[in-house]
């Protein structure tokens, strides 16, 4: 294994254990009484393991498709995946009785619905990448719109500050029921990126160069879409909007071990789990009342985002 | 090796009615054969179809006796193997794994390459002198360095023909030399045929064995080199008068105005 992949495992473990062990009440995992032990399983364990999926997919979903789309800000709401989600859950708290697990079912079905918009959209404009990434813009304003109008129309009591709430994202009260409609897709998201690694690397350099070296370009960027949708869908479903993740996770990775995909895409993971497990810990221990999420990964990565890009600069300016 | 049969050709079809490539056949068997013709003619367009990423509207392209429209991606990639004009790697891979790509129609797509795959692609940046460029890269190679580590992933494809889309394109006059050579060279040891596309006649009389006249998405002319690029082709294809030189037993052209002066 690569040494600097091992060493990214390692420190996710590491992070993995602690963050079972800080919180409200702070002790170590060895030293856990019953009510600690009960404290870990059924509050903190499903808690860390959605954070760690969560981030892991959006890494992995961010890598992905700024592979595909050749973009570096490519990210996992670029085909209005996340807005999609987004309007699907407003939508449940506007219409159904409060129930967790249908606003988490109807965010993932409006993220696969959005994915599926643009896709036709880019058809009917001729296709190609560009067409594809103006598509997904189209697909994203057109449900930030009906999210717009959405909270515009709800009930500024109850359901409003709900609808805030999970746009913002958070784990808070996340339980093992929340994690196992959610688990199915996003593995398969993410089990079908990590296997589509060594061919991200030829689609990479376009749809030509690609055909010219033997890769059937329609079906594997379908593929790499679907499977980026799914990871997408599952973990806003989860948590909620969560930005900024599946952008910079990949720029860190790629600082760690290059721009070799079979390297960068599980590199690319363990940073999106580390970063998210990072900024949820924060999130639930830095005040009293637990911070959303997404001001977190917020305040974490743009600064990362600015670090990377000034340290890319100088490296360009020292070559 | 390879047959081209009546291609037609045309971009939006089928609103679009002009046409591309209207008719043209070629055969390329075993030498370095090129397409010669002005901006526009339809080089590009025809290697597109010969490679499989465009498909003509009429026509055939055969490759050993197989219609590439029968064949799938992979089997085509093996094949053969294509340099575009331009190449602009968005991600800064080393030169090394650029070459290693070369090798995708034997891998494996869930496996990724194996080590034999990785000892092809270090033979072939052997093969052209480049192993030493192997770590740095590619967007930081100069333009020279950046078209013989194509070339070299041409190579590492193992395909049994080559077709190299203008590869002397932004590149000095020593470079282009290194090029032409590096291909004539690689195309012998290895007894592959190559197909490029040329803007400049002297290059192909110097480098190739067999020329394609092009204009307006027709084949004009064909045949060897002295017998293609001739006064009256040069003037019906690109509209300019020169005059044939011999040095050293070379034949070679020059404008007339650039000899003699405007008249």
């Amino acid at each position: 294994m690569d040494k600097a992949i091992l060493k990214l495992t390692v420190f996710f473990i590491f992070l993995f254990i602690t963050s079972l062990s800080v919180g409200r009440l702070l002790f170590p995992p060895w030293h856990a009484n019953a009510l600690d032990r009960t404290i870990i399983t059924y509050v903190r364990l499903p808690r860390v393991a959605a954070a760690s999926l969560t981030g892991a997919a959006l890494g992995l979903a961010g890598v992905a498709l700024q592979n595909i789309f050749r973009n570096y800000l490519a990210g996992p709401g670029i085909l209005g995946v996340t807005s999609g989600s987004a309007f699907g859950a407003v939508l449940a708290i506007l219409l159904l009785p409060p129930n967790p697990a249908a606003v988490q079912l109807t965010a993932f079905v409006f993220g696969l619905m959005a994915m599926l918009l643009a896709y036709y959209l880019a058809r009917l404009a001729g296709g190609g990448i560009l067409a594809l990434i103006l598509a997904g813009i189209v697909t994203s304003a057109l449900f930030s719109a009906c999210v717009g109008m959405v909270k515009y129309m709800a009930d500024p009591y109850n359901k409003l500050p709900a609808m805030v709430y999970w746009l913002l994202g958070s784990f808070a009260g996340t339980k093992w029921s929340d994690l196992a409609p959610a688990v199915p897709p996003l593995l398969i998201g993410v089990v079908t990126l990590l296997l589509l690694r060594w061919v991200l690397n030829v689609l990479s350099l376009g749809d030509d160069e690609a055909v010219a070296l033997g890769v059937n370009v329609g079906l594997f960027r379908a593929l790499t879409i679907v499977a980026a949708t799914l990871a997408t869908s599952a973990s806003t479903s989860l948590a909620g909007m969560i930005a900024w993740v599946g952008v910079v996770s990949p720029h860190i990775a790629r600082l760690l071990v290059g721009y070799d995909n079979r390297r960068l895409v599980p590199a690319s993971a363990l940073v999106g789990a580390t970063l998210l497990l990072f900024c949820d810990d924060l999130a639930r221990t830095l005040s009293a009342a637990e911070l959303p999420l997404s001001v977190m990964t917020n305040f974490v990565g743009a600064p990362i985002l600015f670090a990377i890009l000034v340290r890319r600069r100088a490296c360009l300016a020292g070559s | 090796m390879l047959e081209v049969k009546d291609l037609w050709f045309r971009y939006g079809a089928p609103a679009n009615k002009g046409y591309v490539l209207r008719g043209v056949s070629l055969r390329v068997d075993c030498c370095v054969a090129c397409l010669l013709g002005p901006n526009g003619a339809g080089k590009t367009t025809l290697m597109k179809c010969v490679v499989g990423i465009l498909k003509p509207e009429r026509g055939c392209v055969m490759l050993e006796g197989q219609s590439i429209t029968d064949m799938d991606c992979r089997s085509r990639a093996r094949l053969v193997s294509y340099v575009p004009q331009e190449f602009t790697v968005k991600f800064p891979y080393t030169a090394f794994e650029v070459v290693l790509m070369g090798r995708n129609p034997y891998v494996n797509t869930l496996q990724g390459p194996r080590a034999e795959d990785e000892a092809k692609a270090r033979e072939a940046l052997k093969a052209l002198g480049v192993e030493h460029l192997a770590e740095k890269p590619f967007t930081s190679l100069s333009g020279g360095e950046k078209r013989l580590i194509l070339i070299a992933r041409a190579l590492a494809q193992d395909a049994k023909l080559l077709v190299l889309d203008e590869p002397t394109s932004f590149l000095d006059y020593r470079n282009k030399i290194v090029a032409l050579e590096t291909l004539r060279r690689v195309s012998r040891r290895f007894s592959k045929p190559a197909l490029i596309s040329l803007h400049d006649p002297n290059l192909a009389l110097l480098f190739c064995d067999e020329v394609f006249l092009m204009k307006d998405g027709e084949i004009v002319a064909k045949g060897k080199p002295e017998e293609v690029v001739t006064r009256n082709n040069i003037r019906r294809v690109y509209g300019i008068k020169v005059r044939e030189l011999r040095v050293n037993g070379c034949k070679l052209i020059a404008p007339e105005n650039a000899l003699f002066g405007a008249t």
